[in-house]
């Protein structure tokens, strides 16, 4: 399970900077969205892109809205790809 | 010369379809008793979008209503305006006997029109390759649905479709109510309509990312978005001598509007212009903000929306913020964009008459981020004397709208 955890938020990670267009060597463990330049028009493109790999409709409000850095947003991500699933 | 500031403009009808049904007494039943009307959205064709969720108008049978020769011209969102001018009309006790002429006009507002008719076109046309239906472009056009009820009573005056999205049908009363005053006519009929649940406009909708998955909660902690709505609210509007005149019963003033731009972003609201628009609204009535009892707020369910019209609310009223009853029915009746100042405005009167707040159905505590000063009317409804009441709309675009409500004189 945790595998599974760490494996899906390495490839929601990949779909965030593919979309988000985010320069790799910004990317630090306490990174923000801020500092990664990724604006709100940027997230409607990343939740656009996760839909289509995986299958989940996730609104940019609720726990989206509270991930200020990529850490969060990423769990936040995998959460609800994992409650779809489940 | 006339004084547009003092020139009454009362309101003598009121009509509505919505989720709750057909009458703005089921709509207000619906408001007052928390009742939603969202439930899963049936669509005439399936389409690709993964949000299901609409507050739609059920079993609506147009040729119950609508003459029959005149249905192949009318797209569904002006069916809903016809039925709910023919409402408001026949509370005000104006038949169609007669034409009412040049002093009466026509103002409604729309925020995406024939957008039903535009989607059959498309299918049927690219993807069936049919015939397609030669009414298409009567049925499209957000004026059709002013035209038809001018049309159908008779009013030679202005009219015209007002599109500021989901500011449509606020702006449009508005409207209204200032061509009166000015003496350019005696009587507007007033309102707005939309209907837009199809699945590509959900899926329009969802890839912008604002729809809920689950369940509307403006204001609350958990909210994560709105839900689409569809319907129409239709108001006559008069000065109050011609009202007098004919001896018509007066439902309530229509006692102030304030309208804006914030002229800052095309989807990310502004607190500055919506509190701008508040404060010409108050101001425009003559009134101050301690005098306001009751907001029915624009309150979407989204998390910028919420946030944005909480701060805006506190700039204007300060301390009063407190002693406030502010609550969103959107909920129950969806948010109907082009409809939703009318909807709304119509259960604020609604509240204002009975002394009954509706309340903000499925909230689940407050947000820190909404502030522990704001009111939401939790989930019952309470009851409370309203001396004046707001309603706001604040649309994507940056226009905001708001009207002021007072009992009649």
């Amino acid at each position: 399970m945790d595998v599974d955890r760490s494996k899906l938020a390495e490839e929601v990670l990949e779909v965030i900077i593919t979309e988000g267009k985010i320069d790799r060597s910004k990317i630090t463990s306490n990174a923000t969205l801020e500092s990664l330049e990724v604006q709100s028009i940027d997230v409607v493109m990343i939740l656009m892109a996760i839909e289509e790999k995986f299958s989940v409709y996730i609104p940019i409000d609720g726990s989206i809205a509270e991930a200020k850095d990529l850490t969060s947003f990423v769990s936040s991500v995998v959460e609800r790809i994992l409650e779809k699933r489940d | 010369m006339i004084d547009v500031q003092r020139l009454r403009v009362v309101v003598t009808g009121m009509g509505s379809v919505s989720a709750a049904g057909i009458g703005v007494e089921r709509l207000w039943n619906a408001a007052r008793t928390g009742q939603s009307g969202v439930g899963i959205a049936h669509l005439p064709r399936a389409g690709s979008n993964r949000v299901n969720l609409a507050a739609q108008v059920k079993d609506f049978e147009p040729e119950a209503f609508i003459e029959r020769k005149l249905l192949p011209y009318c797209d569904r969102f002006a069916q809903l305006a016809i039925v709910a001018a023919d409402e408001a009309m026949a509370q005000a006790g104006i038949g169609r006997d007669h034409r009412l002429g040049e002093r009466t006009g026509v103002i409604l507002g729309t925020a995406v029109g024939g957008i039903t008719t535009i989607d059959d076109l498309c299918y049927t046309d690219l993807v069936l390759k049919a015939r397609t239906d030669p009414l298409s472009v009567p049925r499209i056009m957000g004026s059709s649905a002013p035209s038809h009820i001018g049309m159908r009573y008779g009013c030679t005056g202005p009219t015209y479709a007002v599109t500021s999205a989901c500011a449509s049908a606020s702006q449009a009363i508005g409207m209204g109510c200032f061509l009166i005053r000015s003496g350019l006519i005696d009587r507007a009929i007033v309102g707005g309509s939309d209907s837009s649940i199809t699945a590509l406009n959900i899926r329009a909708w969802e890839t912008l990312r604002v729809l809920t998955p689950d369940c509307p909660r403006p204001f609350s902690i958990g909210r994560n978005g709105m839900v689409l709505g569809e319907g129409a609210g239709i108001f006559v509007l008069e000065s109050e001598a011609t009202a007098f005149a004919r001896g018509a019963t007066v439902l309530a003033e229509m006692a102030g509007f304030g309208t804006t731009s914030d002229a800052f972003d095309i989807v990310r609201p502004d607190v500055e212009g919506a509190a701008n628009a508040m404060r010409i609204a108050i101001a425009d009535a003559g009134l101050v903000p301690e005098q306001i009892d009751y907001v029915n707020a624009h309150g979407t369910g989204t998390v910028a929306n919420d946030n944005v019209e909480a701060k805006a609310l506190r700039s204007v009223f300060g301390p009063r913020l407190r002693e406030l009853a502010i609550s969103s029915t959107k909920p129950i009746h969806g948010h109907t964009l082009g409809a939703a100042g009318a909807i709304e405005l119509a259960i604020t009167i609604m509240a204002m008459r009975e002394g009954i707040v509706p309340p903000t159905i499925n909230w689940l505590g407050p947000d820190p981020n909404i502030g522990s000063d704001f009111d939401p009317v939790p989930n019952e409804a309470r009851r409370r004397p309203i001396g004046a009441a707001m309603s706001n709309s604040f649309a994507f675009g940056g226009i905001n709208s708001c009207l002021i409500v007072v009992p009649a004189p």
